[in-house]
């Protein structure tokens, strides 16, 4: 071995076994890591804090995404020649003209199943009617389902695809446009499908009524789930395990584009492959397929020409805007539409949604598309399992693998207990000056102190448990009835930990730390559980919840001017229960709740409201 | 007073649990519904063992559909542990049991709601005899304790506390896991043999200890044993409780045979001086007799239980698919446990040599831990109880359930933890994820095992972590009572001792 590496083997040994007492040498080494990194905690939370906005916001930035491809070999997109022509587009044309008459004379849905129902076992399908009626809080919406089976003509039926349409339209969210077409679309392909023999499983038609809730009474009834509040008659006929749904809305008069929306109840996004098979075959039949229905670009007029021009910023523009409904859609737990309610069950789903526009397009291209989709589909030999479940669509062609998304969060959570696990430290030393007689009389010691643990915790369980009681009362029937009853109980879920404090006297002790920081800490802790715990399982949530209380819980501190502490107090209420006073917001979660059995009221109640109290409370203990 | 307020805590916890339970029934299937007069409580087993405690509720040794099904082979006079039914097989003694079905759904108990009553009670009864026991061991450790501070008196009802109302505890009962009889079984038995009496110890201070508590205290240990091969490890344990006293002693580190030859010359002769070296050797061999003793008594109790078993079934093939399991691992069906991922992916060849490593394993702490906290012996048992719910081959809930409680027994060593809030955070941490990993891996199909082990990875992490503390505390008390450091305050610097957080 020659010198230098000699020397460096010596430097080695001397850093890693110093001479001396072992034992002492680690626990000094360990104590100079510790204190290294203590001394630095406040920089270091900040850098933490900082990498994991900016993180964030670059989350849109074309350098994070890549282009999205094919994992499951099976599918085998666009290989084959689309039956679907003309004729097909007559029967659409045909169905449509019908529909039309029952629309202008006033049907009721029972008449217009009837007739939907009539029509599929005209067709020659197996065709029946399911009533459902919700009680309860949304007393009274009630409808009538149809659906028809196309037995597989080559296997036993153990599995199922389903093509849908609501009576509805998404088009702004389920507004009370009709979705005629798409209606249209699928009772001609039902026409269509029973020509051919090269369907390896059984095809299920269901149009839903209403917008949401019929399809969730469908599904319920089709998997056996019983919902407390709603009434549905048990299906006729059933068939196999559904592995892919698609879902069709066609609301306009022609199309343009085809817009892709795929998010799912509760923030659950279905297999990518479906959707990448999606768009390769609707370019290859000459259809631009956008995400959502952003046809248009993103008006950028106030930016100078050379900024708004770059290249890279419209781009990130472009993409921003897809993020941004991508994350109000999955972070409500909403979902983008009908096609949401299949992923509870485990089918991967998404909507086709025909773009409103004057031309080029219509039920010709829209079913050779579909057909040819579904074909693709036919091909699985298995349930859609080899491309990613975990990703962010920021162009219907490029996605953000979780890798490059999920640390974001992480980040700011990390730099949550961080700042949790110091304030913890912190509420066990203090400072205190050494008496006169004592030696070395110069300086300051640290001193331990106790912390009050005990307290701590039941100031946190009590949040959660008026939370909870929060959430039983906006669930509750008379909630809805009863006058005023928002900002009464906004009132309540004001006034009422105001006398916390009344119940843990402060006591300034030397030997007992304020609970003020113990409850910071456990505060800041469980924030920080929360959020990375809920960015595996709805990362579009777990982000906003890294936004509103990364920072501000972080901040929180108590105050000795009394004024200044119900300032900061009321601010923290406004955080965690704000939403409360917004009248729409309310109610759509309550029905979503409701109807659809959404988990964003019952979060926000039970884990979010008391968390931003928590920090409330620390500023007025 | 106290005695009378730990149990009003027990009362009133298991009313809850009852009406808990009771309630979650009626809101799965509520009277209404068809689902009402076919069921009775299998919703709520069904909803724990597919919902919150999916995967980890329940093992499959501990599986209550696994316990119904070998009730209704054996009442329809077929053998529950024949060929082709099934490589778990739970325990015969359960099968003298099979009355019960029986008196659930027939009998007296016609009306729905007292057969439902009665089914919640059979799950719930046994965390109302674990609390009770619970309490009962502190009571032994904290007798002979000279200061008896504020703080033990309210132990005695926080005890019953944390053991009824964690939900490690309450999930396990609600999916009708088997493993809540055997921690009450389990707990009986360290409870008797704390307030056990020998030659060797004085009598604790207590009203309802007798001189049977050795008896019923080995009893219980070769049930428990016997209904799961695995508390055998904690045999060594209770001896040396048996022998020596359940008293906490961690700040008096010594050998065994010293404390044990103090006691008996405080009983016998005061004036008597320690012995000399004749003497201590007379005492070991004494020691030692004592124990084989025990042991023998302990393998008599087993022997007559397996006897009673094989009488039950009428052949001795159900060893291999009770006692067998938990050393072979035939089901490889998820569980908390850090097992069956492990060989899952192992090829066939290697699994006999592993099978062996993961047993050798567990058994490598015994002796260690025993011989280290010898002074302690019931500290010993408490570590080795985590190293179980750890480490062993089918752990569920309730074993974690039951460090925990544990816990609460042992509040010396609290200020000499190292990291009780980290481990916290990360137990919180791997209780959040079990669920959800192991839905988004089985209900949703988007995630996968690795996710679901992963998380039971972070429980195992918390679970080492808080046995090494509890080690790392037990054996620093003594250094610190001992005042073998210098505890200076040097300025601006942090004490040694306190190198926690």
């Amino acid at each position: 071995m020659d010198g230098q590496g000699l020397r460096l083997q010596a430097f080695l040994r001397r850093f890693f076994r110093p001479a001396g007492d072992p034992n002492l040498a680690r626990i000094n080494r360990r104590r100079t890591m510790f204190s290294f990194i203590a001394r630095r905690m406040t920089v270091l939370k900040l850098a933490l804090f900082i990498a994991g906005y900016v993180w964030i916001f670059s989350v849109p930035s074309s350098q994070l995404d890549r282009g999205v491809y094919f994992d499951e070999n099976a599918l085998q997109p666009g290989q084959v020649n689309a039956y679907w022509n003309w004729k097909e587009v007559h029967d659409a044309d045909h169905f449509l003209g019908e529909l039309e008459i029952l629309r202008d004379s006033n049907a009721t849905s029972e008449q217009r199943s009837q007739f939907i129902m009539n029509e599929f076992l005209r067709i020659g399908l197996p065709a029946s009617t399911q009533n459902y009626e919700f009680t309860g809080l949304s007393k009274g919406l009630n409808g009538t389902n149809v659906y028809a089976i196309l037995r597989s003509p080559r296997v036993s039926g153990a599995e199922a695809t389903i093509i849908s349409a609501s009576w509805i339209s998404r088009v702004n969210e389920g507004d009370g446009t009709l979705n005629l077409r798409g209606v249209a679309t699928v009772l001609a392909l039902s026409r269509f499908v029973k020509q051919y023999s090269l369907w390896a499983r059984d095809i299920i038609f269901i149009i839903g009524d209403g917008y949401m809730e019929g399809m969730q009474a469908w599904l319920s009834s089709y998997h056996g789930v019983t919902q407390s509040n709603l009434r549905a008659q048990p299906l006729e006929l059933t068939s196999g395990v559904v592995w892919t749904a698609l879902n069709i809305d066609y609301p306009g008069h022609s199309l343009s584009h085809l817009g892709i929306f795929h998010e799912g109840l509760n923030g659950r996004l279905p297999n990518q492959d479906l959707l990448n098979s999606f768009q390769y075959i609707s370019r290859r039949t000459g259809v631009p397929v956008v995400l959502y229905d952003h046809k248009d670009e993103l008006d950028l007029g106030w930016l100078p020409d050379n900024i708004r021009n770059h290249p890279e910023i419209k781009t990130y523009a472009a993409q921003a805007r897809n993020l941004w409904r991508h994350v109000r859609y999955q972070a409500s737990g909403r979902g983008s539409g009908v096609h949401g309610l299949f992923h509870q069950y485990r089918i991967d789903a998404f909507t086709i949604f025909a773009v409103p526009a004057a031309g080029p397009h219509g039920f010709h291209s829209l079913g050779r598309i579909i057909e040819s989709t579904l074909r693709t589909t036919n091909n699985l030999l298995e349930r859609l399992h080899a491309s990613f479940f975990f990703y962010l669509l920021t162009s219907f062609d490029r996605f953000v693998k979780i890798g490059n998304y999920l640390p974001s969060v992480i980040l700011i959570s990390v730099a949550m207990m961080f700042g949790g696990l110091q304030v913890w430290v912190d509420a066990a030393w203090m400072e205190r000056r050494l008496d006169k007689h004592e030696e070395g009389s110069t300086g300051m010691v640290w001193v331990r102190r106790r912390r009050p643990v005990l307290e701590a915790v039941s100031i946190v369980l009590g949040t959660h448990i008026l939370g909870a009681a929060c959430f039983f009362f906006l669930s509750h029937k008379w909630y809805q009835s009863l006058p005023f009853t928002s900002p009464l109980l906004w009132v309540a879920a004001y006034i009422l930990p105001l006398a916390v404090p009344r119940f843990f006297p402060q006591n300034i002790t030397d030997n007992i730390a304020p609970l003020s920081l113990v409850l910071k800490a456990f505060n800041l802790c469980l924030s920080s559980t929360v959020i990375s715990i809920i960015s595996v399982l709805n990362f579009s949530l777990a982000a906003c919840l890294a936004v509103a209380l990364g920072i501000p819980l972080s901040v929180a501190s108590s105050s000795s001017n009394g004024a200044m502490g119900m300032v900061r107090y009321t601010m923290y209420i406004v955080l965690g229960f704000g939403w409360l006073l917004l009248d729409e917001t309310r109610k759509q979660m309550i029905w979503d709740w409701d109807i659809l059995g959404v988990w964003l009221l019952p979060f926000l109640c039970v884990v979010y409201y008391p968390l931003s109290l928590q920090a409330a409370l620390v500023c007025i203990i | 007073m106290h005695w009378l307020s730990c149990r009003k805590t027990i009362t009133l916890c298991i009313v809850f649990r009852v009406l808990f339970a009771l309630g979650l029934d009626f809101y799965l299937s509520p009277p209404t519904s068809y689902a009402y007069y076919a069921d009775n409580g299998d919703k709520v087993v069904e909803f724990i063992n597919t919902g919150p405690g999916l995967l980890s509720a329940s093992s499959p040794l501990t599986l209550y559909a696994n316990l119904k099904e070998s009730l209704w082979l054996y009442q329809r006079g077929m053998d529950p542990y024949g060929s082709g039914i099934g490589q778990v097989g739970v325990s015969p003694l359960y099968l003298a049991f099979s009355f019960f079905p029986t008196i659930a759904e027939s009998g007296p108990l016609k009306t729905q709601l007292l057969s439902k009553l009665f089914g919640i009670f059979l799950w719930t009864a046994p965390d109302a005899f674990s609390a009770w026991f619970l309490v009962r061991i502190w009571k032994a450790r904290a007798s002979s304790r000279t200061s008896t501070n504020s703080s033990s008196s309210s132990i005695t009802f926080v005890l019953p506390l944390i053991y009824l109302l964690s939900p490690y505890v309450i999930l396990s009962s609600l999916a009708r896991s088997t493993s809540v009889w055997e921690n009450a079984i389990l707990l009986g038995a360290i409870a008797w043999a704390c307030e056990s009496e020998s030659e060797f110890k004085t009598k604790p201070k207590l009203n309802n200890s007798n001189s049977k508590s050795k008896s019923k205290s080995l009893l219980f240990l070769a049930l428990r044993v016997h209904l799961s091969l695995d508390a055998l490890i904690l045999l060594p344990p209770l001896i040396l409780i048996l022998l020596g006293s359940p008293e906490s002693r961690l700040a008096e580190p010594g050998p065994f045979a010293l404390y044990v030859a103090k006691r008996r010359s405080v009983k016998k002769q005061p004036e008597e001086k320690l012995p000399n070296e004749p003497a201590e050797n007379h005492l070991r061999s004494t020691i030692l007799r004592a124990a084989l003793n025990v042991l023998f008594e302990f393998m008599v109790y087993w022997t007559a239980l397996a006897l009673i078993s094989t009488l039950i079934v009428g052949h001795w093939r159900w060893m291999s698919t009770t006692w067998g399991t938990s050393l072979s691992l035939p089901s490889m069906t998820p569980n908390p446990g850090l097992w069956w991922y492990f060989f899952t992916e192992m090829f066939d060849h290697f699994r006999p040599f592993f099978l062996v490593v993961f047993n050798v394993h567990l058994l490598m702490y015994v002796a260690p831990i025993c011989i280290k906290f010898q002074h302690d012996p019931l500290y010993a048992l408490f570590i080795l109880v985590g190293i179980l719910a750890t480490f062993k081959s089918y752990p569920t809930l309730s074993d974690h359930g039951l460090f925990i409680a544990f816990w609460g027994i042992f509040p010396e060593v609290y200020p000499y933890l190292r990291h009780p809030f980290p481990t916290t955070l990360v137990l919180i941490h791997s209780a959040l994820l079990q669920p959800l990993f192991a839905h988004l891996w089985l209900s949703h199909g988007t995630g996968n095992a690795n996710f679901y082990y992963a998380s039971t990875l972070v429980g195992a992490c918390a679970g080492g972590m808080a046995i090494v503390d509890a080690v790392w505390a037990g054996l620093r008390i003594a250094l610190e009572r001992h005042g073998k450091r210098e505890l200076k305050f040097v300025e601006g610097e942090e004490r040694e001792i306190v190198t926690q957080q």
